[in-house]
């Protein structure tokens, strides 16, 4: 998704990034981020949570109007409203990778 | 006064993850210089687009490829697509082997927003919408190579078309 960004920002339009693994995805440098606390899959809220999609979609916004320089990481407030032991984003079988790089290790 | 709060980018990954992800983290970056396209006019005169990694298509758009990476784990799709500014979850297809996409079928809000920025053109707070909003798919394996050479110049070139002021992007 940085490449993305960084494309679409050298074309001459500005971006932000609402993204979670951050810290991951900003390894291509990106012009701003809006991190965020939130399970993969619904990075701006839940299934009909509209306050907080909107709510996201507006600090997400706000961070163009914010962001000074290149490189802008913005840490959003957003606390999502269960554990991670209780938050499935998985699918339903593992990634192809996953499998593989498992596979791989059991195999060793 | 509490600390500000500060993202944890491992909270939702798992140990696993965690694991492969951060140890292909480098100490110090080692990107090149960062593009910047300074903001020029304000928000409720800007015209927005979304874009997602979510693998979304329109029902009758062809679909992101999940057989390819089923045949071979180290390769994603980078073809990009284009989606209706009305799309609801009824109107698309969400192919991702990474993430469970049942949420995104419910209510595609939760990774593109539809109805929020709509909601935001009404009131004023945002100028108007692009034509489209865009998905790419995020899995892209080994080689991000076409993804930067070809969809991403094209997603660009394309915004530039709609003449698109900000673009918001939400991996998932």
């Amino acid at each position: 998704m940085g490449l993305v960004a960084r494309a679409i920002e050298k074309a001459g339009i500005p971006t932000v990034t609402l993204n979670m693994i951050w810290a991951y995805q900003n390894l291509v440098g990106m012009p701003r981020i809006a991190a965020i606390e939130h399970p993969f899959g619904r990075p701006y809220g839940d299934v009909d949570d509209a306050g907080t999609q909107m709510a996201v979609l507006r600090a997400a916004l706000d961070v163009f109007v914010r962001a000074r320089e290149p490189g802008h990481v913005e840490h959003l407030p957003f606390i999502w409203p269960h554990d991670p032991a209780e938050t499935n984003w998985h699918p339903s079988e593992p990634s192809p990778i996953i499998a593989m790089i498992k596979r791989n290790q059991k195999n060793r | 006064m509490t600390e500000p709060h500060r993202v944890d980018p491992w909270r939702f990954a798992g140990g696993f993850l965690q694991k492969v992800l951060s140890s292909q983290i480098p100490d110090e970056p080692t990107h090149g210089p960062i593009p910047w396209t300074p903001v020029t006019r304000p928000l409720a005169d800007s015209k927005v687009a979304l874009l997602s990694t979510a693998g979304l298509s329109m029902k009758d758009d062809v679909p992101f490829d999940m057989e390819m990476e089923r045949a071979n784990p180290t390769r994603g799709d980078s073809s990009w697509r284009k989606l209706s500014v009305r799309a609801t979850s009824a109107d698309i297809l969400a192919n991702h082997l990474h993430i469970d996409t049942s949420y995104i079928l419910r209510d595609l809000n939760v990774a593109l927003p539809v109805d929020r920025l709509h909601a935001l053109v009404e009131d004023g707070v945002v100028g108007s919408l692009a034509d489209t909003h865009y998905s790419t798919m995020g899995y892209q394996g080994s080689s991000t190579r076409e993804l930067e050479q070809k969809s991403a110049p094209e997603i660009a070139e394309h915004m530039k078309g709609q003449e698109v002021d900000l673009a918001l992007l939400a991996p998932v």
